[in-house]
């Protein structure tokens, strides 16, 4: 995609910094996740005291990794797809069908928002066991990965429809 | 009609090249849709799938596996196997096999294996005359290995799907003979090809040698003593195995290797993050679209399917290696133990079939579809890291197949494979 208009540059970059959020994100909930449970291995069995929180803490962590990840993920298109049918159709109807599937995203993460958002409001009232924040914390980690999935593939479908003749999807870029 | 929409709207979503992940989502939400149910149902479903105790071992596994690749362990495991088994005819494919055993043992991730293995052994194989495909087809299918010898991930997916009731100790231990028998017969489809083709062997190093190369491996193999011993002893639960593993390998690289740079950590992390996530929201997804199978009953319907087509027990688990085979090459392994593991293991135990034999023949067949098109997502990083073609990696990938394949009946047909080890520690 060269010859970009500046907006489409902007655009390019705002997203990979956004991106490079989600990565730093749910690095930092790894990091303290694998510190925190090292910590409760060692309070459990050196010093016989188990910090009986670390546990919840896990669970919630691990949304935020599964899920803020995942939306990185949908940027840098790495989950795992069957490319092998699309790829054997001519080029203009691979390209019609990535834009579909990028709509699609997008679509499914609007619902993926507003059920998240829905979610949220019902939890407020109630905390999360053992570390007495509300229950929706935990679902703000979909709440957020929908709003990213929307932007993420929103944004790529918009830029593939306004240069649609400047790129060719991968398996033909690998070919030429 | 509900469960034609669910299958439609997830067979065009894989059809066209979508997310596997994103097409069971929006395959539930549109079930959900049709049979009136608020769709937030589907991210709740989604969220409870993944926040599961036991789930929490899989990103303590993937990182210290991911720590082992950039820390050095991975090297001294290949330095160790060549010392061992170097000399044998087709030497470096049996190191290839070998190191396979020992890092797939630890790290439990094929993909990780071949990334691991193969960038390191694939450039010396050819260097040395090996024919590429051959070195690639070795890396590819001697990573399933990992899949089955403990620790492994898919284990404790596999233990979370199938409800609770099988023990992941158990489990573990049956993975390790049908891991080295596995081993063992790509090690003879290797030396076969290996005396067909002249490969050459590696001088013998010398004892000196090999004391010195296992003394350097051995703390590094230690990570999965601690993972699978803490586990087995009944003294960790396995995700407070998978954490002190974890912390044990980024000690052990730092401060006795001293192999682990800030960058090669940073690397460990975001390679760590990038793999759970796209493991967890397989789960978090298959989680909704496994909830709606039970809820059109397939595992019943397709169980009383099965025994209509036959009643010979043998016939009925040839059925079902089959299904596993063909679903394996279209779909990726987290999400199809999910999904299957409800349908096929009533199935299995109606038949007199152990749940933990069941558990290690589904993980041979679904592995053997990471080798095979059109998914196989272990192939295709082979052939990334060997700069092969798929196509011809499949012309000569056959006596791979037909090792893995013999081991994949031992498993399924002879209890005692798996179940030996377990029967043991009982």
């Amino acid at each position: 995609m060269s010859d970009q208009s500046p907006f489409i540059q902007r655009l390019e970059l705002a997203l990979d910094w956004v991106r490079s959020l989600c990565i730093l994100i749910s690095s930092i909930a790894l990091v303290v996740l694998i510190t925190t449970f090292g910590w409760l291995v060692f309070g459990r069995y050196v010093l016989n005291v188990t910090p009986t929180w670390v546990e919840q803490l896990a669970l919630l962590l691990i949304c935020y990794i599964a899920f803020v990840g995942a939306a990185a993920g949908v940027n840098e298109d790495t989950h795992i797809g069957v490319s092998l049918f699309r790829d054997m159709m001519p080029v203009t109807v691979q390209k019609t069908i990535i834009i579909f599937i990028d709509i699609i995203l997008a679509a499914f993460g609007a619902i993926m928002l507003s059920a998240g958002v829905t979610l949220m409001q019902f939890g407020w009232d109630s905390n999360l066991p053992m570390l007495e924040i509300p229950e929706s914390f935990r679902t703000l980690a979909i709440t957020s990965c929908g709003a990213l999935i929307f932007l993420f593939a929103g944004s790529r479908g918009l830029i593939r429809i306004l240069t649609f003749s400047a790129w060719l999807p991968e398996a033909d870029l690998k070919e030429s | 009609m509900g469960l034609a929409i669910l299958l439609c709207v997830f067979g065009v979503g894989v059809v066209i090249g979508a997310p596997v992940a994103f097409a069971m989502g929006f395959a539930a939400l549109a079930a959900f849709w049709y049979e009136g149910f608020p769709l937030l149902i589907t991210f709740q479903r989604a969220t409870a799938g993944v926040s599961v105790f036991s789930l929490l071992a899989i990103p303590f596994f993937v990182f210290a596996g991911e720590i082992m690749l950039h820390g050095g362990i991975a090297g001294r495991l290949v330095k160790l196997a060549s010392a061992l088994v170097g000399h044998l005819k087709g030497g470096l494919a049996m190191v290839n096999i070998f190191s396979s055993m020992l890092f797939g043992g630890i790290s439990g991730s094929a993909v990780a294996d071949i990334s691991a293995l193969g960038s390191l052994l694939i450039p010396v194989m050819k260097e040395r005359g090996y024919r590429p495909d051959f070195a690639v087809n070795v890396t590819v299918t001697s990573s399933i290995a990992g899949i089955v010898i403990p620790p492994s991930h898919n284990m404790i997916i596999f233990a979370v799907a199938a409800g609770g009731g099988i023990s992941v100790s158990k489990l573990f231990l049956a993975g390790v003979v049908p891991g080295i028998l596995m081993c063992v017969c790509l090690a003879i489809a290797a030396y076969i090809l290996s005396v067909k083709h002249k490969y050459p062997s590696e001088p013998f190093p010398g004892w000196a040698e090999v004391r010195r190369s296992s003394f350097d491996a051995i703390p590094g193999f230690f990570t999965a003593v601690i993972i699978v011993g803490g586990t087995l002893s009944g003294i960790f639960t396995v995700t407070e195995s998978g954490a002190f593993g974890a912390v044990y390998a980024v000690l052990l690289t730092k401060f006795y290797y001293k192999d682990l740079s800030w960058e090669s950590f940073v690397k460990s992390v975001t390679g760590a993050v990038r793999t759970t996530a796209m493991v967890m929201i397989l789960i978090a997804f298959a989680s909704s679209f496994a909830y709606l199978l039970a809820l059109y009953q397939v595992p019943a319907k397709l169980s009383t399917a099965l025994v209509t087509i036959s009643d010979n027990p043998i016939m009925i688990l040839l059925m079902i290696n089959l299904i596993l085979l063909i679903l394996g090459m279209i779909m990726d392994m987290a999400a199809l133990i999910l999904i299957c593991t409800p349908i096929f293991l009533p199935i299995a135990k109606g038949l007199g079939m152990d749940p933990t034999q069941f558990g290690i023949m589904m993980l041979i067949n679904l592995g053997l579809g990471l080798c095979t098109p059109p998914v196989g997502t272990c192939l295709f990083v082979g052939c990334a890291v060997g700069k092969i073609k798929i196509e011809q990696a499949l012309k000569s990938i056959w006596p791979f197949y037909v090792a893995i394949f013999g081991a994949l009946m031992l498993v399924t047909f002879v209890p005692q494979v798996s179940l030996w080890l377990p029967s043991l520690s009982e």
